[in-house]
Protein backbone atom coordinates (compact mmCIF):
# COMPACT_ATOMS: atom_id res chain seq x y z
CA UNK A 1 0.00 0.00 0.00
CA UNK A 2 0.85 3.90 0.07
CA UNK A 3 3.89 5.44 1.23
CA UNK A 4 1.55 7.11 3.92
CA UNK A 5 -0.29 4.26 5.01
CA UNK A 6 2.79 2.32 5.77
CA UNK A 7 4.49 5.24 8.03
CA UNK A 8 0.97 5.33 9.67
CA UNK A 9 0.92 1.62 10.06
CA UNK A 10 4.71 1.13 11.20
CA UNK A 11 3.69 3.09 14.13
CA UNK A 12 0.17 2.02 14.65
CA UNK A 13 -0.11 -1.25 13.36
CA UNK A 14 -3.57 -1.44 12.14
CA UNK A 15 -2.75 -3.93 9.40
CA UNK A 16 -1.87 -6.90 10.82
CA UNK A 17 -4.45 -7.52 13.27
CA UNK A 18 -7.09 -6.87 10.61
CA UNK A 19 -5.77 -9.12 8.24
CA UNK A 20 -7.37 -11.75 8.96
CA UNK A 21 -10.59 -10.60 8.65
CA UNK A 22 -9.60 -9.00 5.16
CA UNK A 23 -8.25 -12.17 4.03
CA UNK A 24 -10.49 -14.51 5.27
CA UNK A 25 -12.16 -16.72 2.91
CA UNK A 26 -15.83 -16.23 1.89
CA UNK A 27 -18.23 -19.68 1.59
CA UNK A 28 -18.95 -19.91 -1.86
CA UNK A 29 -22.62 -20.27 -2.30
CA UNK A 30 -23.48 -16.78 -0.62
CA UNK A 31 -25.89 -14.95 -3.42
CA UNK A 32 -26.82 -11.07 -3.05
CA UNK A 33 -29.57 -11.90 -0.98
CA UNK A 34 -26.68 -11.82 1.71
CA UNK A 35 -26.37 -8.40 1.04
CA UNK A 36 -29.50 -6.83 2.34
CA UNK A 37 -27.77 -6.99 5.96
CA UNK A 38 -24.91 -4.56 4.89
CA UNK A 39 -27.45 -2.42 2.55
CA UNK A 40 -29.22 -1.80 5.66
CA UNK A 41 -26.30 -0.73 6.91
CA UNK A 42 -25.46 1.58 4.41
CA UNK A 43 -28.35 3.38 5.07
CA UNK A 44 -28.11 3.57 8.78
CA UNK A 45 -24.60 5.39 7.71
CA UNK A 46 -26.64 7.46 5.35
CA UNK A 47 -29.23 8.56 7.79
CA UNK A 48 -26.50 9.18 10.50
CA UNK A 49 -25.03 12.04 7.76
CA UNK A 50 -27.77 13.54 6.83
CA UNK A 51 -29.33 13.92 10.38
CA UNK A 52 -25.93 14.91 11.21
CA UNK A 53 -26.33 18.05 8.76
CA UNK A 54 -29.96 18.21 9.53
CA UNK A 55 -29.52 18.63 13.42
CA UNK A 56 -27.14 22.25 12.18
CA UNK A 57 -30.54 23.80 11.00
CA UNK A 58 -33.47 22.46 13.15
CA UNK A 59 -34.37 23.96 15.93
CA UNK A 60 -36.46 21.95 18.36
CA UNK A 61 -38.71 24.24 19.92
CA UNK A 62 -42.61 25.06 19.76
CA UNK A 63 -42.46 27.57 17.90
CA UNK A 64 -39.30 27.83 15.64
CA UNK A 65 -39.40 23.71 14.30
CA UNK A 66 -41.79 24.39 11.42
CA UNK A 67 -40.29 27.56 10.46
CA UNK A 68 -37.16 25.76 10.47
CA UNK A 69 -37.75 22.91 8.77
CA UNK A 70 -39.86 25.11 6.14
CA UNK A 71 -36.08 27.14 5.81
CA UNK A 72 -34.42 23.86 5.39
CA UNK A 73 -36.64 22.66 2.55
CA UNK A 74 -36.73 25.76 0.69
CA UNK A 75 -33.87 28.37 1.53
CA UNK A 76 -31.07 26.50 1.98
CA UNK A 77 -28.73 24.92 -0.90
CA UNK A 78 -29.64 21.76 -1.43
CA UNK A 79 -31.41 21.37 1.88
CA UNK A 80 -34.52 19.45 0.48
CA UNK A 81 -32.15 16.89 -0.95
CA UNK A 82 -30.54 16.26 2.46
CA UNK A 83 -33.75 15.82 4.14
CA UNK A 84 -35.11 13.67 1.12
CA UNK A 85 -32.21 11.47 1.20
CA UNK A 86 -32.72 11.45 5.24
CA UNK A 87 -36.61 10.28 4.72
CA UNK A 88 -36.17 8.09 2.32
CA UNK A 89 -33.08 6.15 3.71
CA UNK A 90 -35.42 5.68 7.01
CA UNK A 91 -37.84 3.92 4.87
CA UNK A 92 -35.32 2.02 3.44
CA UNK A 93 -33.66 1.29 5.98
CA UNK A 94 -36.86 -0.37 7.69
CA UNK A 95 -37.42 -2.28 4.25
CA UNK A 96 -33.58 -3.43 3.90
CA UNK A 97 -34.17 -4.64 8.03
CA UNK A 98 -37.17 -6.49 6.61
CA UNK A 99 -35.61 -7.92 3.79
CA UNK A 100 -32.32 -9.16 5.98
CA UNK A 101 -34.68 -10.97 8.53
CA UNK A 102 -36.30 -12.89 5.40
CA UNK A 103 -32.94 -14.04 4.22
CA UNK A 104 -31.54 -15.18 7.53
CA UNK A 105 -35.10 -16.57 8.30
CA UNK A 106 -34.89 -18.63 5.14
CA UNK A 107 -31.53 -19.98 5.12
CA UNK A 108 -32.22 -21.03 8.67
CA UNK A 109 -29.02 -18.73 10.28
CA UNK A 110 -30.67 -17.61 13.53
CA UNK A 111 -30.03 -21.60 14.83
CA UNK A 112 -27.90 -22.07 17.17
CA UNK A 113 -25.46 -20.59 18.18
CA UNK A 114 -26.78 -17.56 16.57
CA UNK A 115 -29.71 -17.33 18.52
CA UNK A 116 -28.45 -14.62 20.68
CA UNK A 117 -27.73 -12.38 16.70
CA UNK A 118 -31.75 -12.93 15.97
CA UNK A 119 -32.49 -11.19 18.83
CA UNK A 120 -30.11 -8.05 18.90
CA UNK A 121 -31.51 -8.28 15.18
CA UNK A 122 -34.78 -8.09 16.53
CA UNK A 123 -34.37 -4.97 18.79
CA UNK A 124 -32.56 -3.07 16.08
CA UNK A 125 -35.33 -3.46 14.29
CA UNK A 126 -37.81 -2.47 17.06
CA UNK A 127 -35.28 0.39 17.90
CA UNK A 128 -35.32 1.77 14.35
CA UNK A 129 -39.38 2.05 13.89
CA UNK A 130 -39.16 4.07 17.73
CA UNK A 131 -36.75 6.07 16.01
CA UNK A 132 -39.07 6.37 12.77
CA UNK A 133 -42.09 7.35 15.36
CA UNK A 134 -40.23 10.07 17.42
CA UNK A 135 -38.87 11.44 14.06
CA UNK A 136 -42.00 11.79 12.73
CA UNK A 137 -42.89 14.42 14.84
CA UNK A 138 -39.98 16.89 14.40
CA UNK A 139 -41.20 18.56 11.30
CA UNK A 140 -44.25 20.26 13.74
CA UNK A 141 -46.84 19.87 10.84
CA UNK A 142 -50.60 18.82 11.04
CA UNK A 143 -49.70 15.46 9.80
CA UNK A 144 -47.10 14.66 12.31
CA UNK A 145 -48.94 16.36 15.56
CA UNK A 146 -52.38 14.12 15.00
CA UNK A 147 -50.17 11.05 14.07
CA UNK A 148 -48.07 11.56 16.98
CA UNK A 149 -50.87 12.38 19.37
CA UNK A 150 -53.09 9.18 17.98
CA UNK A 151 -49.41 7.07 19.02
CA UNK A 152 -49.00 8.61 22.11
CA UNK A 153 -53.26 8.17 23.13
CA UNK A 154 -52.20 4.53 22.04
CA UNK A 155 -49.71 4.04 24.26
CA UNK A 156 -51.75 5.45 27.21
CA UNK A 157 -54.07 2.60 27.04
CA UNK A 158 -51.96 0.05 28.13
CA UNK A 159 -53.51 -1.43 31.42
CA UNK A 160 -51.86 -0.26 34.54
CA UNK A 161 -48.83 1.52 33.18
CA UNK A 162 -49.93 3.36 30.31
CA UNK A 163 -50.85 6.89 31.70
CA UNK A 164 -47.55 6.87 33.60
CA UNK A 165 -45.76 5.25 30.37
CA UNK A 166 -47.59 8.06 27.96
CA UNK A 167 -46.23 10.59 30.36
CA UNK A 168 -42.68 9.41 30.70
CA UNK A 169 -42.72 9.39 26.80
CA UNK A 170 -44.19 12.60 26.15
CA UNK A 171 -43.76 14.45 28.53
CA UNK A 172 -47.81 15.37 29.63
CA UNK A 173 -50.99 13.64 28.67
CA UNK A 174 -51.84 15.82 25.08
CA UNK A 175 -48.57 16.46 22.84
CA UNK A 176 -46.82 19.96 23.89
CA UNK A 177 -43.33 21.25 23.07
CA UNK A 178 -42.14 19.27 25.43
CA UNK A 179 -43.30 16.29 23.40
CA UNK A 180 -41.19 17.80 20.90
CA UNK A 181 -38.00 18.17 23.11
CA UNK A 182 -38.22 14.81 24.43
CA UNK A 183 -38.74 13.28 21.04
CA UNK A 184 -35.69 15.54 19.31
CA UNK A 185 -33.45 14.26 22.53
CA UNK A 186 -34.66 10.55 21.76
CA UNK A 187 -34.43 10.65 17.96
CA UNK A 188 -31.16 12.59 17.78
CA UNK A 189 -29.15 10.98 20.88
CA UNK A 190 -30.66 7.92 22.88
CA UNK A 191 -32.10 5.94 19.92
CA UNK A 192 -28.99 6.35 17.76
CA UNK A 193 -27.00 5.63 20.03
CA UNK A 194 -28.38 2.26 21.48
CA UNK A 195 -28.96 1.38 17.35
CA UNK A 196 -25.26 1.51 17.12
CA UNK A 197 -24.17 -0.19 20.08
CA UNK A 198 -26.39 -2.81 18.82
CA UNK A 199 -25.30 -3.08 15.65
CA UNK A 200 -21.75 -3.09 16.59
CA UNK A 201 -22.73 -6.32 18.47
CA UNK A 202 -24.00 -7.44 15.48
CA UNK A 203 -20.95 -7.27 13.70
CA UNK A 204 -19.09 -8.52 16.09
CA UNK A 205 -20.49 -12.10 16.64
CA UNK A 206 -21.06 -12.61 13.12
CA UNK A 207 -16.74 -11.52 12.94
CA UNK A 208 -16.97 -14.37 15.08
CA UNK A 209 -18.90 -17.25 14.38
CA UNK A 210 -18.14 -16.46 10.52
CA UNK A 211 -20.87 -16.21 7.79
CA UNK A 212 -23.54 -18.97 7.76
CA UNK A 213 -24.01 -21.85 5.77
CA UNK A 214 -26.60 -23.67 6.98
CA UNK A 215 -28.52 -23.17 3.04
CA UNK B 1 -15.25 -16.79 53.69
CA UNK B 2 -11.78 -15.75 52.61
CA UNK B 3 -10.96 -12.66 51.65
CA UNK B 4 -11.25 -13.45 47.68
CA UNK B 5 -14.60 -14.92 47.86
CA UNK B 6 -15.83 -11.45 50.09
CA UNK B 7 -13.81 -9.53 47.28
CA UNK B 8 -16.00 -11.46 44.86
CA UNK B 9 -18.98 -10.12 46.84
CA UNK B 10 -17.95 -6.73 46.79
CA UNK B 11 -17.83 -6.51 43.16
CA UNK B 12 -21.34 -8.06 43.07
CA UNK B 13 -22.51 -5.88 45.35
CA UNK B 14 -20.93 -2.74 43.36
CA UNK B 15 -22.51 -3.80 39.90
CA UNK B 16 -25.87 -4.25 42.11
CA UNK B 17 -26.50 -1.06 43.56
CA UNK B 18 -25.69 0.32 40.48
CA UNK B 19 -29.17 -0.41 39.39
CA UNK B 20 -30.39 2.03 41.58
CA UNK B 21 -29.70 4.84 39.43
CA UNK B 22 -32.20 3.36 37.63
CA UNK B 23 -34.70 5.31 40.07
CA UNK B 24 -33.25 8.37 40.18
CA UNK B 25 -33.19 8.32 36.27
CA UNK B 26 -36.79 7.81 36.06
CA UNK B 27 -38.20 10.15 38.61
CA UNK B 28 -35.96 12.24 36.98
CA UNK B 29 -37.78 11.75 33.49
CA UNK B 30 -40.92 11.39 34.78
CA UNK B 31 -42.45 15.03 34.44
CA UNK B 32 -42.18 16.87 37.38
CA UNK B 33 -45.89 18.98 37.02
CA UNK B 34 -48.44 16.97 34.63
CA UNK B 35 -49.59 20.14 33.39
CA UNK B 36 -51.87 21.35 36.71
CA UNK B 37 -55.12 22.47 34.29
CA UNK B 38 -56.82 25.48 35.56
CA UNK B 39 -60.62 25.83 34.50
CA UNK B 40 -61.20 28.88 31.92
CA UNK B 41 -63.33 30.62 31.55
CA UNK B 42 -63.61 32.13 27.85
CA UNK B 43 -65.67 33.75 25.52
CA UNK B 44 -67.09 32.38 22.32
CA UNK B 45 -69.98 33.94 20.60
CA UNK B 46 -73.17 36.24 21.49
CA UNK B 47 -76.01 34.73 22.44
CA UNK B 48 -77.86 35.68 19.13
CA UNK B 49 -75.85 33.28 17.24
CA UNK B 50 -76.53 30.09 18.94
CA UNK B 51 -78.74 27.84 16.89
CA UNK B 52 -82.71 28.11 18.09
CA UNK B 53 -82.46 24.13 17.66
CA UNK B 54 -79.94 21.80 16.47
CA UNK B 55 -75.98 21.98 16.51
CA UNK B 56 -73.53 24.55 15.38
CA UNK B 57 -70.08 24.64 15.86
CA UNK B 58 -67.77 27.78 17.25
CA UNK B 59 -64.67 28.29 17.19
CA UNK B 60 -62.69 30.65 19.76
CA UNK B 61 -59.13 31.72 20.86
CA UNK B 62 -57.33 32.43 23.51
CA UNK B 63 -53.95 32.87 24.84
CA UNK B 64 -52.24 30.02 26.67
CA UNK B 65 -48.78 30.53 27.73
CA UNK B 66 -48.06 33.44 25.49
CA UNK B 67 -49.56 31.82 22.91
CA UNK B 68 -52.72 32.59 20.80
CA UNK B 69 -54.66 28.96 20.53
CA UNK B 70 -57.68 28.85 18.10
CA UNK B 71 -59.72 25.88 18.82
CA UNK B 72 -63.40 24.31 18.83
CA UNK B 73 -66.55 23.71 20.24
CA UNK B 74 -69.89 21.81 19.21
CA UNK B 75 -72.81 23.71 21.02
CA UNK B 76 -76.26 22.23 20.96
CA UNK B 77 -79.87 23.66 21.84
CA UNK B 78 -83.12 22.01 22.58
CA UNK B 79 -85.54 21.43 25.39
CA UNK B 80 -83.12 20.61 27.76
CA UNK B 81 -81.17 23.65 27.30
CA UNK B 82 -77.35 24.29 26.29
CA UNK B 83 -74.98 21.35 25.98
CA UNK B 84 -70.83 21.82 24.81
CA UNK B 85 -69.11 18.76 23.45
CA UNK B 86 -65.51 19.15 23.17
CA UNK B 87 -64.09 18.33 20.21
CA UNK B 88 -61.62 15.45 20.69
CA UNK B 89 -63.07 12.23 20.28
CA UNK B 90 -62.84 9.91 23.00
CA UNK B 91 -60.93 7.51 21.66
CA UNK B 92 -57.62 8.40 20.65
CA UNK B 93 -57.83 12.57 20.75
CA UNK B 94 -58.67 13.02 16.84
CA UNK B 95 -60.64 16.11 16.09
CA UNK B 96 -64.57 15.27 14.97
CA UNK B 97 -66.91 16.61 12.58
CA UNK B 98 -70.75 17.45 12.59
CA UNK B 99 -72.33 15.61 10.12
CA UNK B 100 -75.56 17.54 9.72
CA UNK B 101 -77.54 15.42 7.34
CA UNK B 102 -76.66 12.22 9.19
CA UNK B 103 -77.15 14.19 12.43
CA UNK B 104 -74.01 12.04 13.89
CA UNK B 105 -70.51 13.32 14.91
CA UNK B 106 -68.10 11.81 13.01
CA UNK B 107 -64.21 11.21 13.37
CA UNK B 108 -62.41 10.42 10.66
CA UNK B 109 -59.30 9.13 12.65
CA UNK B 110 -60.87 5.24 12.74
CA UNK B 111 -64.46 5.82 12.18
CA UNK B 112 -65.63 6.46 15.21
CA UNK B 113 -69.27 8.12 15.77
CA UNK B 114 -71.65 9.48 18.10
CA UNK B 115 -75.30 10.42 17.95
CA UNK B 116 -76.72 14.06 19.01
CA UNK B 117 -76.18 13.13 22.76
CA UNK B 118 -72.34 12.53 22.04
CA UNK B 119 -73.04 9.10 22.81
CA UNK B 120 -71.08 6.28 20.71
CA UNK B 121 -72.68 4.71 18.13
CA UNK B 122 -70.00 3.25 16.12
CA UNK B 123 -67.04 2.73 16.11
CA UNK B 124 -64.14 2.26 19.12
CA UNK B 125 -64.34 5.37 20.95
CA UNK B 126 -64.96 3.94 24.62
CA UNK B 127 -66.38 6.54 26.06
CA UNK B 128 -69.45 9.58 25.19
CA UNK B 129 -68.28 12.94 24.22
CA UNK B 130 -66.85 14.75 26.85
CA UNK B 131 -69.06 17.64 27.84
CA UNK B 132 -67.57 21.32 28.11
CA UNK B 133 -69.32 23.59 31.07
CA UNK B 134 -71.14 26.37 29.42
CA UNK B 135 -72.96 29.23 30.51
CA UNK B 136 -74.74 32.60 29.38
CA UNK B 137 -74.06 35.79 30.84
CA UNK B 138 -75.42 38.98 29.35
CA UNK B 139 -75.89 37.93 26.31
CA UNK B 140 -72.43 36.52 25.93
CA UNK B 141 -71.70 32.82 25.39
CA UNK B 142 -68.98 31.84 28.17
CA UNK B 143 -67.45 28.26 27.47
CA UNK B 144 -65.36 26.34 31.13
CA UNK B 145 -62.07 24.97 29.30
CA UNK B 146 -59.13 23.50 31.12
CA UNK B 147 -56.09 24.51 30.02
CA UNK C 1 -12.32 -20.80 11.37
CA UNK C 2 -13.64 -22.99 8.64
CA UNK C 3 -12.02 -22.78 5.07
CA UNK C 4 -13.50 -23.31 1.71
CA UNK C 5 -12.67 -24.74 -1.44
CA UNK C 6 -13.23 -21.62 -3.31
CA UNK C 7 -10.57 -18.96 -3.18
CA UNK C 8 -13.10 -16.25 -2.62
CA UNK C 9 -11.61 -13.80 0.10
CA UNK C 10 -12.97 -11.03 1.78
CA UNK C 11 -10.82 -8.67 -0.17
CA UNK C 12 -10.85 -7.92 -2.72
CA UNK C 13 -13.76 -10.45 -3.97
CA UNK C 14 -16.45 -10.02 -1.74
CA UNK C 15 -15.72 -6.30 -0.62
CA UNK C 16 -15.73 -5.24 -4.33
CA UNK C 17 -19.70 -7.40 -4.68
CA UNK C 18 -20.48 -5.13 -1.20
CA UNK C 19 -19.36 -1.82 -3.02
CA UNK C 20 -21.04 -2.58 -5.69
CA UNK C 21 -24.67 -3.66 -3.96
CA UNK C 22 -24.01 -0.19 -2.22
CA UNK C 23 -23.84 1.52 -5.24
CA UNK C 24 -27.23 0.27 -6.37
CA UNK C 25 -28.26 1.19 -2.73
CA UNK C 26 -27.53 4.41 -3.42
CA UNK C 27 -28.85 4.92 -6.70
CA UNK C 28 -31.93 3.60 -5.34
CA UNK C 29 -32.52 6.21 -2.73
CA UNK C 30 -31.45 9.03 -4.81
CA UNK C 31 -33.83 8.07 -7.65
CA UNK C 32 -36.47 7.50 -4.92
CA UNK C 33 -35.93 11.46 -3.25
CA UNK C 34 -35.99 13.40 -6.76
CA UNK C 35 -39.16 11.70 -7.75
CA UNK C 36 -40.20 12.28 -4.28
CA UNK C 37 -39.05 15.30 -2.70
CA UNK C 38 -39.66 16.19 0.29
CA UNK C 39 -43.01 18.44 0.62
CA UNK C 40 -43.24 20.62 3.85
CA UNK C 41 -46.66 19.87 5.43
CA UNK C 42 -49.35 22.42 7.02
CA UNK C 43 -48.85 24.49 9.99
CA UNK C 44 -50.95 22.69 13.08
CA UNK C 45 -53.78 24.24 13.05
CA UNK C 46 -56.66 23.12 16.29
CA UNK C 47 -59.74 24.65 14.32
CA UNK C 48 -59.82 21.81 11.27
CA UNK C 49 -60.04 18.36 11.65
CA UNK C 50 -57.11 16.36 10.28
CA UNK C 51 -57.12 12.65 9.27
CA UNK C 52 -53.27 11.79 10.70
CA UNK C 53 -51.45 9.00 8.44
CA UNK C 54 -48.39 7.37 10.33
CA UNK C 55 -45.47 6.19 8.50
CA UNK C 56 -45.77 3.29 5.91
CA UNK C 57 -44.63 0.89 8.53
CA UNK C 58 -47.03 1.74 11.34
CA UNK C 59 -50.28 1.85 9.04
CA UNK C 60 -50.72 -1.86 10.27
CA UNK C 61 -50.81 -0.44 14.10
CA UNK C 62 -53.16 2.17 13.12
CA UNK C 63 -55.40 -0.24 11.14
CA UNK C 64 -55.35 -2.44 14.09
CA UNK C 65 -56.83 0.08 16.56
CA UNK C 66 -60.31 0.44 14.86
CA UNK C 67 -61.29 -3.08 15.80
CA UNK C 68 -60.80 -3.11 19.20
CA UNK C 69 -64.21 -0.92 20.62
CA UNK C 70 -64.37 0.54 24.13
CA UNK C 71 -62.66 -1.85 26.64
CA UNK C 72 -61.03 -4.05 24.36
CA UNK C 73 -58.67 -0.96 22.84
CA UNK C 74 -55.45 -2.52 24.36
CA UNK C 75 -55.92 -5.80 22.69
CA UNK C 76 -55.01 -3.49 19.38
CA UNK C 77 -52.69 -0.68 21.30
CA UNK C 78 -50.78 -3.17 23.11
CA UNK C 79 -51.11 -7.37 23.37
CA UNK C 80 -51.28 -7.75 19.93
CA UNK C 81 -47.89 -5.60 18.56
CA UNK C 82 -46.46 -7.11 21.85
CA UNK C 83 -46.77 -10.57 21.03
CA UNK C 84 -45.54 -9.99 17.55
CA UNK C 85 -42.48 -8.65 18.79
CA UNK C 86 -42.21 -11.53 21.53
CA UNK C 87 -43.23 -13.80 18.58
CA UNK C 88 -40.12 -12.37 16.43
CA UNK C 89 -37.74 -12.74 19.09
CA UNK C 90 -38.43 -16.26 20.34
CA UNK C 91 -38.18 -17.87 16.66
CA UNK C 92 -34.69 -19.14 17.34
CA UNK C 93 -35.90 -20.83 20.41
CA UNK C 94 -38.86 -22.04 18.85
CA UNK C 95 -37.10 -23.96 16.62
CA UNK C 96 -36.26 -27.24 18.78
CA UNK C 97 -36.86 -30.85 18.20
CA UNK C 98 -38.53 -32.32 15.59
CA UNK C 99 -41.25 -29.61 14.05
CA UNK C 100 -39.04 -27.21 14.98
CA UNK C 101 -38.57 -25.63 11.85
CA UNK C 102 -42.72 -25.46 11.39
CA UNK C 103 -43.16 -24.15 14.48
CA UNK C 104 -40.40 -21.27 13.77
CA UNK C 105 -42.46 -21.02 9.98
CA UNK C 106 -45.97 -20.47 11.81
CA UNK C 107 -44.52 -17.94 13.74
CA UNK C 108 -42.25 -16.26 11.26
CA UNK C 109 -45.18 -16.06 8.72
CA UNK C 110 -47.80 -14.94 11.18
CA UNK C 111 -46.15 -11.75 12.25
CA UNK C 112 -45.36 -11.09 8.49
CA UNK C 113 -48.98 -12.20 7.95
CA UNK C 114 -50.35 -9.47 10.82
CA UNK C 115 -47.83 -6.98 9.25
CA UNK C 116 -49.17 -7.12 5.47
CA UNK C 117 -52.63 -8.02 6.06
CA UNK C 118 -53.17 -4.94 7.68
CA UNK C 119 -51.08 -2.85 6.37
CA UNK C 120 -53.15 -3.87 2.77
CA UNK C 121 -56.54 -3.32 4.41
CA UNK C 122 -55.91 0.74 5.88
CA UNK C 123 -54.55 1.23 1.86
CA UNK C 124 -57.53 0.01 0.57
CA UNK C 125 -60.17 2.12 2.67
S1 LIG D 1 -59.55 8.80 17.48
FE1 LIG D 1 -61.64 8.95 16.97
S2 LIG D 1 -62.03 6.93 16.31
FE2 LIG D 1 -59.97 6.77 16.93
Amino acid sequence: MGKLFDWFDSRFAVKAPHRRFFERSIPPNLNYTYCFGGIAFTYFLILVLSGLLLSIFYVPSEKEAYKSVVMITNDIPFGWLIRGVHKWSASLFIIFIILHAIRVFVSKAYRPPRELNWVIGTSIFVIAMASGFTGYLLPWDQKAYWATEVGTSMVGTIPLIGKSLMYMIGGGSEVTGTTLIRFFSLHVLFLPLMIGILLWLHFHIVKRQGISTNL
Amino acid sequence: MDRRNFLKRVVKLFFLSLNLSLIIIISYLYPSKIKQKRLLNIYVTDEEFLPKKGIKRFEYSFDKDGERVTNFVFIKRDEEGLTAFSPFCTHLGCLIRWNNIHKEFICACHGGRFDKEGNVIAGPPPRPLERMPIEIKDGKVFLGIKA
Amino acid sequence: MKTFKSEKRFYPDYLSEIIFSILIALELLLVLVLIFPPEVGRQIDFSKPFQPLPEWYFLWLFELVSYFPGNLMFIGTFLIPLSCILLLLLIPFLDKGKYGRIKAYIAGSAVLLVFCLFTILSLVE
